[in-house]
């Protein structure tokens, strides 16, 4: 019985991983002389000169760059956002808090497909449309209510003794939160801003509709560009993109594991 | 105490302060779109004239055109195949690895794909199925029929094969669902059913099946909702085509309202994809808020 599960469970594992195997084969081979036709045999090795065809001619250099500055300064604004949604509601005993909660996490119930034309007709209104500042405000945005959720119930369950310690103590409120608060919460913070920074790597759908020139746009839009043409790109070129913008999220998976299941059993993803 | 009471008080003033930035940023960049885009699906919208009252017809021709309830099947498709496919073989991956001496391990192929964006898994696997691409050459190897498909080119099959490609990318984080509602499970019954001598099979058909229904409940709610959303990987592998033999819901709601600038007709399918939406996350959301309100 257990060998069976264990046979089951190799050769599941081994076709779950062929994609990949046929991914990382595929975009090492020499672009010239790549032969379509097999596809399953490794070719010589490339890889790091078709990743910088990927590079340069998707201009994914620029794009890369941008992308970086979104998946981290979004996050950050939205972890302090929403913890300092989560100390009102839990530390200062906002008044109608669980309102104010519904109110903040109720954001993330509808699909993007919802707002997505009224920010563009806004963005392009407002002078937002294809700028950085744009493209940081909406995925912060995107990201606060989930960050209000989980700071909120991380902070339920720090004791009321150590704010009215605080306050004894002389305090200011802001204070409070900043040097007290915030401190506290170091693994919540990072568990969030780990979920949201990959979000807004992996996001297709905002940078298409709110961007377009390629120092502005995100990388999975411009990763599409190079694809859908071919984008004078060759295949592996193309493959090569594509190992390229995975490494990043790949290697975060890999390292914070425990921190993705913890957000999964929070249904955000 | 006099200064904590007073400080309280001030406290509670003060607080709106600190919650005014979350909930300015949600209602001007996410509630108030939503009142925009549900006031525009109720009339005819091209982005630049004013928008004129139409009451129901964007929704009447959801139903009535052939290219939308084109896309309505082919999203209820995805529906379908998405509370299956990647739900089964995530219970099956579960199931198997709990308990194993190398589950952890075992558990990594699955994961992987899910740390991959939408459009990485969509170049991946559209190169995979690409005609006489790797899946046609491993069948022509094999000698297995089907070695020349062109498998993306037709309707509802090209749906299909995108199904297999994201239960590819969604199968793992499933698994990993059902690894946590099982260890949730106390030990000491499954035990007993063990020294009564249940099989495998008994004793997760009498014993943990019914003790998975409140998981089995949030991956199902988890896989309609990421199913009414499908857009990257249709977007890579097909944008919708051949004609719009593979699109979506919310492939057409970009389409008509970016492509074809029928804002009216975009909005009418984003508030349809809302409200089927909102409807399944009612089934894990009640989960969610239930435990915050206990703790409230």
């Amino acid at each position: 019985m257990s060998r069976l599960r264990t046979g089951l469970l190799v050769v599941l594992g081994l076709l779950w991983l062929a994609p990949i195997y046929l991914l990382v084969v595929n975009a090492a081979k020499p672009v010239d002389g790549y032969d379509a036709d097999s596809v399953w045999k490794p070719d010589g090795f490339a890889l790091f000169a078709n990743f910088g065809d990927a590079w340069s001619k998707a201009a994914l250099g620029d794009t890369l760059m941008a992308t970086t500055l979104y998946s981290v300064v979004a996050p950050v604004l939205a972890v302090l956002i929403g913890a300092a949604a989560g100390y009102a509601i839990v530390v200062l005993r906002l008044r109608r808090g669980f309102l104010w909660f519904v109110f903040i996490f109720g954001g993330t119930i509808f699909p993007l497909q919802m707002v997505l034309m009224p920010l563009f007709s806004g963005y392009a209104s407002s002078g937002l449309y294809d700028t950085r500042v744009g493209m940081v405000i909406v995925y912060t945005a995107i990201s606060v209510p989930f960050s209000a959720f989980v700071m909120r119930n991380f902070f339920t369950g720090i004791a009321r003794s150590v704010f009215e310690a605080a306050v004894v103590d002389g305090g200011g409120l802001f204070r409070i939160f900043r040097s007290i608060y915030l401190p506290m919460a170091g693994s919540a913070l990072a568990a969030i801003f780990i979920l949201q920074a990959t979000f807004v790597w992996n996001d297709l759908l905002l940078g298409l509709t709110l961007s377009q020139s390629e120092s502005v746009r995100p990388i999975m839009p411009a990763l599409t560009g190079l694809q859908s043409t071919y984008g004078g790109a060759s295949l592996p070129t193309v493959l090569a993109g594509g190992l390229l913008v995975s490494l990043p999220t790949v290697i975060l998976f890999l390292a914070a594991q425990r921190f993705f299941s913890r957000g999964l059993a929070l249904g955000q993803f | 105490m006099r200064r904590v009471g007073g400080s309280s008080r001030t406290g509670a003033r003060a607080a709106p302060l600190f919650g005014l930035p979350a909930a300015g940023v949600v209602a001007l960049l996410l509630y108030l779109p939503f009142l925009w885009t549900t006031y525009v699906s109720f009339t005819q919208y091209d982005g630049l004239a004013s928008p004129v009252w139409a009451g129901l017809a964007n929704y009447q021709a959801m139903f009535s055109d052939p290219d939308l309830i084109g896309a309505l099947l082919n999203t209820l498709l995805w529906v379908v195949g998405m509370v299956t496919l990647p739900v089964v073989l995530g219970l099956l991956v579960a199931v198997l690895t709990y308990g194993h001496r190398w589950g952890s391990w075992l558990r990594l192929p699955f994961l992987l794909p899910y740390a991959i964006s939408g459009v990485a898994v969509g170049v991946i696997w559209g190169f995979v199925l690409q005609p006489d691409g790797a899946l046609g050459q491993a069948l022509g190897f094999l000698g297995l029929p089907g070695a020349h498909t062109g498998w993306l080119q037709s309707g509802p099959g090209n749906t299909l094969m995108m199904i297999v490609a994201v239960t590819w990318q969604a199968a793992g984080v499933n698994a990993l669902l059902f690894v946590v509602g099982l260890q949730s499970i106390p030990n000491e019954p499954l035990e007993a059913a063990r020294l009564d001598g249940a099989d495998g099979f008994r004793l997760f058909r009498h014993q943990l099946w019914p003790q998975l229904r409140p998981i089995t409940t949030v991956v199902v709610g988890l896989s309609i909702v990421g199913s009414l959303k499908t857009f990257d990987v249709v977007w890579v592998m097909t944008q919708g085509g051949p004609g719009t033999s593979s699109e979506t819901l919310a492939l057409s709601m970009y389409k008509e309202t970016f492509v074809l600038n029928d804002y009216g007709q975009g909005a009418a399918i984003a508030l349809f994809l809302s409200l089927v939406t909102f409807a399944a996350s009612i089934l894990y959301l009640r989960y969610q808020l239930g435990d915050a309100r206990e703790q409230a």
